[in-house]
């Protein structure tokens, strides 16, 4: 066990030097903006002296080490001032954007994992079959076609074309607030149906094809053949099998979760749906940079955070794996 | 001087001889190619639509009737705007009256370029960085795999659309942008490989003859990783064409290059999904059967190199 605390402290060290190093990169990226965000607010009429004022007032005539410093640490806090145009702390607006996009990507991974997992399992023993190729070749199709422009053919099909689904947004307008009476509104699940699809059918061929190489590993182990030679059923046998090659799949979850908040851009935009990405992009054409700056770290935050919980659940899990 | 004949005579006589065996071993070669392709029917499939789209992007001037921004006017000297596919336009215009047929000919050199020199670009960072952090160890691979775990940590399409955002777009930053994004993984790769042929005997065998770092480095281990390089840019080619195509959807892409992402952008914002069908599927096809051309591709060519996923 004492590997395994050698291990965590390592990964927890390394995760904070990348933030870091993440934050580091941002901070210099945003001092390249030219001018400082006084010139968004100040007009003609003031007074140089009135700037310096405002400027003093903002901590923008401090040094810059100064700037640094305040700055890892209001990021570390999660403080990110003020947005520019919306009179709300950036912390609130991020928070419910994220709020959004989880209500898109957790039904949609949920979905993509557990049926992924069966059919994957399922393809994986049934090898050679044509289930199996016709598993892997739609998977292969769908993991290499860009899924922005799934998006778009889906919009274009069942919203403009057969008006079966609302043409993108979370609710209608004037519709329902707040957490619960959004999830277990029926135009919640309407909106999120399109979107949601097109998410599954991209990230469901992850569980597909991992479940289906490590069944094939599994496979072929001899305690497999104790278990026939007890006389278990052959349903019994692939339930065994299942449990065994689920492993590789658990990190699998971690990195793709992490990984979803990014992708999340192209799909909330396709689909207004109001969540982190789709508010990195408007405020970036608004020049609202406080809140470009907070979507982007809180979608690198995400990554890491899956990242480093893959990195530790896997040596839960897997008694065989050691911390060398 | 009377060995001088008798010299030319064996030169005379081995020549032959050896072009006879080259070009044997060349068919020999094709043969072997071909029964590969036989073996990957959808690797052909792939590499004769690649061969098309790059046919298509060096003749563009004779292919596309038009230019990229160039305006269609009618026989009444009217713009021809949102015209469904017709004889004179054949994938129809766009809303402001320019032929898509021609902007997706066109569109298909700016997928080639990105695609090709980001992945270029980017093979050849990680693959030098991989090389020498695997090779030298200690210190350097310790900071240049920090490094990588840095690249690793930075979500790139929000990171792009950021520094395009603060700087100005570019098709030149776009592709610095996708071979940052892109270098990492080579490197990882390419270090393991190289951690691995180090403790090969030939490795000690040329040690041993007195070659130093450099020439151990770039003569004995290189050659041995170019292949995995290899696959790396055809993995390179289809990232860097779909994070362009991406960025450009999102608008963040360079104004004067056209796109298949900036046409499905102009598309999407002039709300063609609901009135122009001929303006949206183009681009996003063309898009598609590249990116998947160049996975079918690169796929068969991993299971050639590693005849173990064969059997997966």
């Amino acid at each position: 066990m004492g590997g395994f605390r050698d291990y965590f402290v390592r990964r927890l060290l390394l995760l904070a030097f990348v933030i870091w190093c993440i934050l580091t990169i941002m901070f210099a990226l945003f001092q390249l903006l030219p001018g400082d965000p006084t010139m968004l607010f100040i007009d003609s009429n003031f007074s140089q002296d009135m700037i310096d004022r405002q400027k003093a007032l903002w901590g923008l005539s401090d040094p810059l080490w100064l700037r640094y410093v305040r700055y890892l640490w209001n990021m570390v806090t999660f403080d990110f001032g003020r947005s520019f145009f919306q009179s709300e702390p950036v912390s609130d607006i991020i928070g419910d954007k994220i709020e959004n996009t989880c209500l898109m990507i957790v039904p949609a991974l949920f979905i993509s994992v557990v049926i992924g997992t069966l059919i994957g399992a399922v393809a994986g023993w049934r090898r050679g079959s044509t289930f199996e190729h016709a598993t892997v070749g739609v998977s292969l199709i769908l993991h290499s076609v860009p899924s922005f422009f799934v998006g778009i053919l889906a919009l274009m099909i069942f919203s403009y074309q057969l008006r079966w689904l609302p043409p993108g947004g979370m609710v209608s307008l004037g519709g329902v607030e707040g957490f619960w009476p959004i999830v277990t509104s029926r135009d919640y699940w309407m909106h999120l149906l399109l979107p949601g699809l097109v998410l599954v059918s991209r990230e469901i061929t992850g569980p597909i094809l991992l479940l289906r190489s490590s069944m094939l590993d599994v496979k072929g182990s001899d305690f497999l053949d104790i278990l026939r030679a007890k006389g278990l059923p052959e349903r019994d046998i692939i339930a065994h099998a299942t449990r065994n090659a689920l492993l590789p799949l658990v990190t699998y979850i971690a990195v793709m979760t992490g990984l979803l908040f990014q992708g999340q851009v192209l799909l909330e935009t396709i689909f207004a749906w109001p969540g982190v990405g789709r508010e990195l992009v408007q405020s970036l054409s608004d020049l609202d940079y406080p809140v470009a700056q907070a979507a982007l770290y809180v979608m690198a935050l995400a990554a890491l955070a899956c990242n480093f919980i893959a990195d530790l659940l896997y040596g839960l899990i897997d008694p065989r794996v050691t911390y060398a | 001087m009377t060995d001088l004949p008798r010299a030319s005579a064996r030169v005379g006589h081995v020549w032959p001889r050896r072009v006879v065996a080259g070009a044997r071993a060349a068919i020999e070669r094709g043969w072997q190619s071909m029964k590969i392709f036989r073996r990957y029917p959808s690797a052909l499939a792939g590499l004769v639509l690649v061969a098309i789209i790059v046919v298509a992007a060096c003749l563009a001037p004779l292919i596309a009737p038009y230019g990229p921004f160039e305006v269609v006017r009618g026989a009444s000297g009217g713009v021809v705007r949102l015209s469904p596919p017709a004889a004179m336009n054949w994938m129809g215009t766009t809303n402001q009256g320019m032929d898509v047929f021609s902007q997706l000919i066109w569109g298909s050199r700016i997928a080639l370029m990105v695609g090709l020199l980001s992945a270029l670009g980017s093979v050849l960072l990680g693959t030098i960085v991989g090389l020498v952090a695997g090779y030298f160890g200690g210190w350097t691979d310790e900071v240049l795999m920090r490094a990588t775990d840095v690249a690793f940590g930075i979500p790139f399409l929000p990171f792009a659309m950021v520094v395009i955002s603060i700087a100005s777009p570019s098709l030149t930053l776009v592709i610095a942008l996708v071979i940052f994004f892109l270098w990492r993984t080579t490197a990882r790769v390419i270090r393991a490989q190289v951690l691995s042929l180090k403790t090969r005997p030939f490795i000690w065998a040329a040690k041993a003859a007195g070659a130093g770092n450099f020439s151990i480095l770039f003569r004995h281990i290189a050659p041995n990783v170019l292949p995995l390089s290899f696959l790396y840019i055809a993995i390179g080619v289809q990232a860097g064409v779909m994070l362009e195509a991406a960025l450009s959807f999102l608008g963040f892409g360079d104004v004067h290059a056209l796109s298949w992402g900036r046409m499905l952008n102009d598309a999407f914002r002039a709300g063609a999904m609901r009135t122009a069908w001929w303006w949206v599927l183009p681009p996003g096809l063309a898009l598609s059967i590249f990116v998947m051309s160049i996975f079918v591709i690169s796929r068969a060519y991993e299971e050639i190199l590693n005849p173990r996923l064969r059997s997966m």
